[in-house]
């Protein structure tokens, strides 16, 4: 008897208002069991119903949901017919969750000691055992000085050490299973691999089975023992994990894979059009819910519903042998630094902040003596870490921000001083995309409007206005009819697409991009490296700000590491990745998730221990 | 935490300097002149134009302030020309009432709008909490006075269950020490004017109170509401921790800001809505006096009343701060 059973779980949100609410399904007959101290991956895009999952499990549901049918057997009890009483007994005891976020998981104004003491008091350990257990724990997930830690407030850690302190808090009970939805997604990618490698180990240990929601490939091949990947609210694919990521059985699981950049090799990737149907859409849907995208499909496939079938490795596809012969649909995109003329200079750069109240003030160097050169149509990528300097180079070539240091030429301008004319300069010459779309485009501006903003600026007729609004509209793989829409009504990819669209309407020689596509599914990743690439054609530079080692490989021609406010490493892209010589490249590219098929990652180990 | 407050009383000097010398100005333009007032009606004119040289008011007006800042600054605040007295004494004499009644006025604020806000959060979407709005919007919607002629009128004459004139009963003396009653009777072990001064703070400082609850209890319902979503609110509730527990033990405090926040506008407001109901209770407090100061364009007093609402204000402006950095470990710098 397994530890945990799905069977036929189904469950349902409102959508739309009033007398025309509709239900749609966001998890759809999903069936599936987890034994004894046993590893399961779910891995899915944003909206497959991978979350939903935990929180039927945990019996939480956002309000608006409910459970349709179906049966959560844990430890040969129903958990959706339990009392509520007796599900808060069981969570935190036999059931844990590890967070997604883990700065915004603790709560802000209370100390570590506090939150670990009242874990200590549901569990029943007495009040006097609790600093014993709570510096025990903290010493267990390798955190540095367990004793002063106690008394710290969550915003005094990073969000490696809250990660570590809620997986000390998940792991107290010494639980039979759980839950770790996105653990290490809002990590750097070294604290990423050495949470990874302390969850297995403390799971290994315990005996513990745990249900790993990602929505990476890569990362779940590593440290599942078997893996369901969900589309649309339903398992289309089930098994062994070395099997499916060696053998797709399903379009969507093959085009997952091909959807990501590797991280050894430049390779082409798999565009798939369009994006999984949202809630509204998912109310509507029948058949196949995967065969608007599916580059296989036949006839049929959208009438008829495809029901999961197999023993030990399962699949939802009438045509599962087609499914290898998935051939990736936009090429590498070609290689081809420095030939043209010089469009952007660093040149010794540094930027130093001061902080602290009136007294005690002193300084913090974010960025600390910058230089490298920009050539016209280049493609540069810019990685490091949280805290690297990163952004703060990118604030300072934009002009956002000045340098305490250095000099910024721009099309053979100085444009240090960031007076009115370089303002003009930096205008006629380059734009900004920022991360976030959601917060960076207005939302009470229709899309149209917010596309043709730089023309406004510069009073050109509306006629002109609304032209080059449906021209960069449909360059960027977008509907025309979408510039009626506000930000609001698009999906995150259109979104990201939008922003870029604004940059671009300027007619700019250079992009700053920062993580443009890092909150993005891989499927609409790709889409937007896909359109990237496209607009190299058109002879644009780009700044690329990433943390992504993979995504800089694909897309970038020179590349720049970077740490703690310093350039440690900078050259073409292929040198760097295939022969690093500075420590810190090398120990960046072994932290990052191996491509499927690499070899394992027992090269974890060569990191050093952490301070976060 | 010090050197925000340090920073604080450095800000509050200017402050203050603005205010007095702004009052001041203001009320040299009153059509009045206290030489005159301090005279008998049968002065001459010679006897006036002697005593406004005596009062120093035929300098010219900054010199004028910079005598009465000096004085001021040197704890002088110069006499009362109605009162024949020390305003110092005046103020220091009537503030204790004040504070008491604003500060339990605050208390029963605070209570009732702390209560209302976790109240209202924990009945949204019931029937009943349309009830709780309704009530809340007619606390709000009457004028302090209003409320205190009402309960004077329910609660004083109709069921006589509470005094309603002054802060003692008659028969009872008032015992020495820091004017406030509440601590000085406790001081003399005096339990029957305790007691008889809380009965008398009841209706005035309810009828004050009331109308202040309402805008704290929706403010703090909002931040609960919002709070509410926040991810570790959702992590504590998988580890098991009880919905009450987590509203009380984990939304409350991080909630607790905005709502701190409209306390301490709201105090400087209450404490000038204790002037009127000093009034109709026959409360001898700082509003009393300065009704009874501006009824007599007695200027020293007024102006001194005027700078001690500003103090007032200032100094719960810093507690507020500091009450902040309490609740928020993220404000306190290391």
């Amino acid at each position: 008897m397994s530890l945990l059973t799905v069977e036929n779980l189904t469950v349902t949100a409102r959508v739309g208002q009033g007398g025309v609410a509709r239900l749609a399904p966001v998890l759809r007959g999903v069936g599936l069991a987890l034994d004894k101290g046993e590893v399961l991956g779910i891995v899915g895009e944003s909206g497959a119903g991978k979350s939903m999952l935990g929180r039927a499990i945990a019996g939480y549901l956002p309000p608006g949901f409910s459970v349709a049918g179906g049966r959560v057997d844990f430890n040969r009890r129903n958990l959706l017919a339990i009392t509520a009483e007796a599900r808060r007994a069981m969570l935190g005891r036999e059931i844990a969750f590890i967070p997604q976020e883990p700065l915004s998981a603790l709560n802000p104004v209370r100390t570590v000691f506090s939150q670990l003491g009242e874990h200590y008091t549901h569990l029943g350990i007495p009040r006097r055992e609790h600093r014993a257990r709570a510096i025990e724990a903290l010493a267990e997930v390798q955190l540095p000085d367990p004793e002063s830690l106690l008394r710290r407030f969550p915003h005094q850690l990073s969000g490696g050490m809250c990660q570590r302190v809620l997986i000390a808090m998940a792991f107290a009970s010494r639980p039979r299973l759980i839950v770790a939805d996105e653990p290490t997604t809002a990590l750097d990618v070294s604290v990423q691999a050495r949470i990874l490698e302390l969850m297995a180990a403390l799971q290994r240990r315990a005996g513990t089975a745990v249900l790993f929601i990602t929505h990476d490939l890569r990362l779940a091949a590593g440290i599942c023992d078997r893996l369901a990947v969900l589309y649309a609210g339903a398992v289309v694919e089930e098994g062994g994990a070395a099997s499916v990521l060696s053998r797709p059985l399903h379009p969507y699981t093959r085009a997952l894979e091909l959807a990501n950049p590797a991280l050894s090799a430049r390779r082409g990737l798999m565009v798939l059009p369009d994006h999984m149907p949202g809630l509204a859409a998912l109310a509507e849907a029948t058949g196949c819910r995967f065969a608007p995208r599916c580059p296989v499909r036949s006839h049929g496939c959208a009438e008829r519903e495809i029901p999961l079938i197999g023993d030990d490795r399962r699949v939802a596809c009438q045509y599962p042998e087609r499914t290898l012969g998935i051939t990736p649909s936009a090429p590498a995109p070609p290689h081809r630094a420095g030939t043209g003329e010089a469009l952007l200079s660093v040149e010794g750069l540094g930027r130093r902040f001061r902080v602290g109240g009136m007294f005690r003030r002193h300084g913090v160097t974010a960025l600390e003596d910058a230089s490298f050169t920009l050539r016209e149509g280049e493609f540069l990528g810019v990685v490091g870490e949280s805290g690297s300097g990163k952004s703060t180079l990118a604030r300072l070539i934009v002009g956002l921000d000045r340098p305490t240091t250095g000099r910024i030429i721009l099309a053979g301008a100085d444009v240090t001083k960031g007076d009115a004319a370089a303002r003009q300069i930096r205008l006629a010459n380059l734009q900004m995309v920022f991360q976030n779309p959601s917060s960076a485009l207005n939302p009470r501006r229709r899309v149209g409007s917010i596309v043709a903003q730089a023309l406004e600026a510069a009073h050109r007729p509306t006629v002109e206005r609304e032209a080059v609004a449906a021209e960069l509209m449909r360059a960027m793989g977008l509907d025309p009819a979408l510039v009626s829409r506000l930000p609001a009504q698009l999906s995150g990819g259109q979104r990201q697409r939008v922003n870029i669209a604004r940059a671009l309407a300027a007619r700019p020689r250079l992009l700053v991009a920062d993580e443009i596509v890092s909150g993005l599914d891989v499927s609409i990743q790709a889409q937007l490296l896909a359109l990237l690439a496209r607009l190299r054609a058109g002879g644009i530079a780009l700044v690329f700000i990433s943390h992504d080692l993979a995504v800089v490989r694909h897309l970038c021609d020179r590349v720049i590491v970077m740490q703690q406010g310093r350039i440690v490493e900078q050259g073409e892209t292929e040198r760097v990745f295939a022969s690093p010589q500075a420590d810190y490249t090398r120990e960046l590219l072994a932290a990052a998730p191996p491509d499927i098929g690499a070899p394992a990652p027992t090269r974890l180990l060569a990191i050093p221990p952490p301070a976060g | 935490m010090l050197r925000t407050l340090a920073w604080r009383a450095a800000v509050a000097l200017p402050t203050l300097l603005v205010v007095s010398s702004l009052m001041f100005m203001a009320l040299r333009l009153l059509p009045v002149d206290p030489a005159a007032m301090s005279l008998p009606p049968n002065a001459t004119n010679a006897d006036i134009a002697a005593m406004r040289h005596t009062m120093g008011l035929d300098k010219p007006l900054p010199v004028q302030y910079v005598i009465w800042l000096d004085q001021v600054l040197h704890g002088n605040f110069g006499q009362s020309i109605h009162f024949r007295r020390s305003v110092a004494g005046l103020v220091s004499n009537a503030l204790p009432a004040t504070i008491e009644l604003a500060g339990s006025a605050m208390v029963i604020a605070f209570i009732l709008g702390v209560g209302g806000g976790l109240l209202l959060f924990a009945l949204q979407g019931r029937r009943s909490e349309l009830a709780l709005e309704t009530a809340t919007t007619l606390a709000m919607s009457l004028p302090e006075f209003l409320w205190g002629l009402l309960f004077i009128f329910v609660f004083g004459v109709a069921l006589n269950w509470l005094p309603f004139t002054g802060r003692l009963a008659p028969n009872l003396p008032q015992p020495s020490g820091t004017g406030f009653l509440l601590i000085d009777s406790l001081r003399a072990g005096r339990l029957d004017i305790f007691w008889s001064a809380l009965l008398h703070l009841i209706l005035p400082a309810s009828a004050l109170g009331i109308a202040f609850a309402p805008p704290i209890a929706r403010v703090l319902r909002a931040s609960l509401l919002a709070t509410w979503e926040q991810d570790y609110i959702r992590q504590a509730r998988l580890r098991g921790v009880s919905e009450t527990r987590l509203l009380l033990a984990h939304a409350l405090r991080n909630a607790a800001l905005p709502s701190l926040t409209m306390v301490g506008v709201q105090f400087g407001f209450l404490f000038g809505g204790s002037l009127l109901i000093e009034v109709i209770f026959a409360d001898p407090g700082i509003g009393n006096l300065m009704v009874d100061a501006v009824r007599n364009a007695d200027l020293p007093v007024i102006q001194a009343v005027g700078l001690t609402y500003c103090v007032v204000v200032l100094v719960i402006n810093a507690v507020v701060d500091a009450l902040y950095m309490v609740l928020d470990p993220r404000l306190r710098r290391a």
